[in-house]
């Protein structure tokens, strides 16, 4: 049994976009993680999981 | 000869839903028909979960009889090797974990040699008795377990059950790699996992796969190192970056054409029968 990739999901305080980074990336992104892919602030954490039901609505940091 | 690659489609699994791809199967006839269509592109073994009526992850043997027999009754002419899960829903019971493969006994089951974090959220419980019990089972059922390891921990345990004759080699070993709480997607460490199979279970087979990001790392790893590999909307509903998958027929189609751009070529449900020591 798998259930692919685990988000973190985020929107930005100051522009509002909703984002994700997945969890697998955090050695890649290391300080940057989580940051608004736009702005780069620290976004609001919002929750974290396997894709959730509103996950499309995310973009993903890449 | 032409080094023969088995490609396992994981069609469903347990978590994606309709909202994260349209085209995930959900219910018996749309499992059994993309199954069909991956064997038709090129798939040897199909890897099964079932759905409830809601679209949750199910144990429900009637789930498994309707798409085995769905399957079969529509497409006589399809000799996929049935690989059913024992793992499709955390809060099944031991008893309606293994209930399907007394009843249907299919060819293969999967066997997860560990127990670990679902998530950060659950547990996912795979507790000795329940092993001990899975694995004779399945000798007597005559369904080969497909060892799921997510770890190397979880090989050392498989070589724990096959010294105490709960499992009987030769092991067959999937190497799940990438999942959170299990160890991360990387050549490196499929590499130490292959020597670590090696090591402690000698003569063993084994595939991989690998969900997000590591999932081409993973399959272009396995091929090259003389593994098999199994791809599917399980591990993966994106096809590519912002690409969601038409089908899992486009999985199993790119898988052919990268075995055979290496040299090889994609084993039919016989020739897997042969390298996985199937008796039927």
């Amino acid at each position: 049994m798998s259930w692919g990739p685990c988000f973190f999901y985020y929107h930005c305080p100051e522009c509002g976009k909703k984002y994700k980074y997945a969890s697998d990336m955090i050695p890649v992104f290391t300080d940057m993680f989580g940051f608004c892919p736009e702005c780069r602030i620290m976004g609001v954490f919002e929750k974290d999981g396997a894709r959730t039901l509103d996950d499309a609505d995310y973009a993903e940091a890449e | 000869m032409a080094k023969k690659t088995i490609i396992t489609v994981a069609a469903t699994g347990a978590w994606p839903k309709k909202e994260n791809n349209p085209n995930v199967p959900m219910t018996p006839h749309e499992i059994a028909e993309d199954v069909y269509d991956c064997w038709k592109a090129g798939a040897a073994v199909a890897h099964l979960h079932m759905r409830d009526d809601e679209g949750n992850g199910t144990m429900s043997a009637d789930k498994f009889r309707e798409t085995v027999q769905l399957l079969h009754g529509m497409h006589p002419d399809c000799d996929i090797v049935l690989n059913l899960t024992t793992s499709g829903d955390l809060h099944a019971t031991d008893d309606t974990r293994q209930a399907h493969l007394k009843e249907l006994r299919p060819e293969m089951g999967s066997y997860d040699c560990g127990s670990m974090n679902w998530l950060n959220s659950s547990l996912f419980l795979n507790p000795p008795k329940f092993l001990e019990e899975l694995g004779r089972n399945m000798q007597e059922w005559n369904v080969k377990p497909e060892i799921e390891v997510f770890d190397p921990g979880m090989i050392a345990n498989a070589a724990y059950y096959l010294k105490k004759g709960v499992l009987k080699a030769p092991l067959h070993f999937q190497m799940c790699m990438g999942c959170a709480n299990g160890i991360p997607g990387s050549m490196k460490n499929l590499v130490f996992m292959k020597e670590t199979m090696e090591a402690l279970c000698p003569g063993s087979t084994w595939s991989c796969f690998g969900v997000g990001h590591c999932a081409m790392e993973m399959l272009y790893g396995a091929v090259a190192m003389g593994g098999h590999i199994r791809v599917g909307m399980e591990d993966n509903v994106m096809y590519a970056k912002g690409q969601l998958a038409e089908s899992n027929r486009q999985f199993v189609e790119r898988a052919v054409r990268v075995i055979r751009e290496f040299g090889g070529e994609p084993a039919t449900p016989d020739e897997a029968r042969e390298i996985l020591g199937l008796s039927r």
